[in-house]
């Protein structure tokens, strides 16, 4: 059972990894529409010189408008100019709008209104690389089938739902799908259900929005739970996530791809979780959640991937968890125990005293008020080093539960509970027992 | 009248940065070398105190050393002896039983005469992980001690 692995697309510094570890890793690339409308070229450039024939969806971002302005204006208080970019491609109302007054529900009332825009949203999807793609200088060297890429489908325009929100939303939501299957007849079309944790958690709110998608001709739905972290989820919230995702698939008729998931929704599409989706993306960094509205970054720190437990953690927590179960001692053991792959066998270079390569960091001392402090930042290679090592193992994650049984899934994570117990804690471990919990319908009596 | 707070009177409360100098300047009667805000693996340690090729590291608080005994953590890797340093009125039992069996040391300081003294000493720690130490030995080199 093939799980898709598709990458979000976050800045062009990080355009190189997408073939990495190999060509073919990724089934696909998810890119935002405001990086589409600000720089087509350079997008272009990368899906045809960086990624030759990456399927890619172009995330519409319609939800950008609907928030307070500050949310999509700059320092100077001006809307980003990509943003902006985004803006004058959909046309009105969204353009007079954007950064001055959020889009309501009430704003999409008219059909007059919702149908043009959906159909510029649409145009714009069909049209801004593909044009791009083919007045690119590489076209002339290309044959014009392997220039005239379109994306893998369109997206509906769509809008974030909360608990309090859905209500008004959902209509805005399931109208804008409606019109989509019309103006596009021909092509592949997503919905998107972009949803809060509290809506998730209601029965109800789930159903309605089952409901509202399982009689249209849509052919997948792109999934999005605001800022929700798999590995601190409670298992009430990953039952809404598998239940919500089965009722979109539909009897398996829908492609449900998660926009930023970790390996809770790898599993999920797997045999263990009985394809309840059908592709997971997540970025380069950081992208395994993600927030609907932006939020500040903080200073980055060195985190390395412990493949049993399935998640990036702090290296000072790595090293401290590795060391106690004495997996350093030599570089054959660790290869054994924590991570063979090319990246770590490349930085170890047979001397497990070189995992420290995976924390090198730099200090920078800074003024405050007290005197002076020193903040420490990871070395570019530090944190290359911790990206490829990721990318390495989330390869291989997405292959395993391509191809594991379910008793292969299930021993594996309890595989990561029982090397991990004792070090880590009870709590350290948690995250994989109500992992293994919910995909395996164990229901606790406490 | 100065306006000036009686820093001798058992009620003034200390910041965590006049507590740092008061148990520095104890160090440093003991013969130590110290350093201030020494990064470590991402954490800044209060203070690294060196004898000959001895490294100490000392977390400070002035109240919640429940967090210092977390921070204490990535100092295992690092630092021949772990401690912590505080300045309640009384020491902990709790503390004492958790530092005692983690084998981290406890220093203390009074209120109102600032006097410190070791209410634990530290056990050598046995989970120094030495390529890590090497690397920290290069941060905290590059980090002049303070006289």
């Amino acid at each position: 059972m093939s799980v898709d692995h598709w990458m979000t697309f976050g800045t062009f510094a990080e355009q190189r990894h997408f073939i990495y570890p190999r060509a073919d890793t990724y089934q696909g690339v998810v890119i935002n529409g405001n990086m589409a409308a600000y720089a087509p070229a350079g997008m272009a450039s990368f899906l045809l010189e960086k990624t030759p024939s990456l399927p890619y969806i172009i995330d519409p971002q319609t939800h950008a408008f609907q928030h307070k302005a500050s949310a999509i204006q700059n320092r100077q208080g001006n809307v980003k100019v990509s943003i902006q970019k985004l803006a004058q491609a959909y046309g009105n109302p969204i353009k007079d709008l954007a950064g001055v007054h959020p889009v309501l529900p009430r704003t999409f009332a008219a059909d007059e209104t919702l149908g043009p825009f959906v159909k510029r949203c649409l145009e714009f999807q069909r049209n801004i690389l593909r044009n791009a793609m083919l007045e690119s200088d590489v076209a002339k060297y290309l044959d014009v089938e392997e220039t005239d890429i379109p994306p893998y489908a369109l997206v509906v325009p769509y809008f974030y739902m909360s608990e309090v929100t859905v209500e008004q939303w959902l209509p805005v939501c399931k109208k804008s799908a409606e019109m989509a299957i019309t103006f596009a007849p021909h092509e592949k079309v997503f919905g998107a259900v972009v949803l809060s944790e509290g809506a998730l958690l209601r029965d109800g709110i789930r159903a309605e929005i089952v409901t509202a998608f399982a009689d249209l001709s849509l052919a997948g739905v792109l999934l999005w739970v605001d800022d929700f972290d798999e590995h601190e989820a409670s298992s009430k919230a990953l039952k809404g996530l598998l239940d919500l995702s089965r009722g979109l698939r539909n009897n398996g008729q829908k492609e449900v791809l998660n926009l930023h998931g970790g390996y809770f929704s790898v599993l999920a599409a797997g045999a263990l979780g009985g394809a309840s989706m059908t592709g997971v993306a997540h970025g380069p960094e950081f992208g395994e959640s993600r927030a609907v509205v932006p939020v500040g970054g903080g200073i980055p720190i060195s985190r390395y991937y412990i493949p049993h437990l399935h998640a990036r953690i702090r290296y000072r927590d790595a090293l401290s968890l590795l060391a106690e179960k004495n997996w350093l001692r030599s570089a054959d053991v660790f290869h054994s125990k924590v991570c063979g792959c090319a990246e770590c066998r490349a930085t170890l270079a047979g001397d497990s005293a070189n995992f420290t390569l995976f924390g090198d960091s730099v200090f920078r001392e800074v003024r405050r008020r007290h005197g002076i402090v020193r903040i420490e930042y990871p070395t570019n290679e530090t944190k290359l080093r911790c990206l490829r090592h990721y990318l390495q193992r989330k390869a291989l994650e997405y292959e395993f539960t391509s191809s594991a049984t379910v008793e292969e899934q299930r021993q594996d994570l309890d595989e990561g509970i029982a090397e991990f117990g004792e070090v880590a804690g009870i709590e350290g471990v948690s995250h994989l027992h109500i992992w293994k919990d919910v995909l395996t319908g164990v229901e606790r009596q406490l | 009248m100065s306006g000036q707070p009686n820093t001798k009177d058992k009620r003034y409360k200390r910041s965590e940065e006049e507590l740092v100098h008061y148990i520095a300047d104890f160090l440093r009667e003991n013969a130590y070398h110290v350093r201030f805000e020494v990064p470590n693996m991402g954490q800044s340690t209060d203070i690294v105190a060196t004898k000959g090729r001895w490294v100490t590291s000392i977390e400070v608080k002035t109240s919640d050393w429940k967090r210092a005994m977390k921070q204490c953590r990535a100092h295992e890797a690092v630092a021949d002896y772990v401690c912590i340093g505080i300045g309640n009125g009384k020491v902990p039992i709790a503390l004492l039983d958790e530092a005692r069996r983690a084998g981290y040391g406890v220093l203390h300081c009074a209120p109102g005469t600032h006097q410190c003294r070791w209410a634990l000493k530290p056990r050598l720690n046995k989970k120094l992980w030495m390529p890590q130490r090497r690397k920290w030995s290069e941060t905290f080199g590059a980090i002049d001690h303070e006289c």
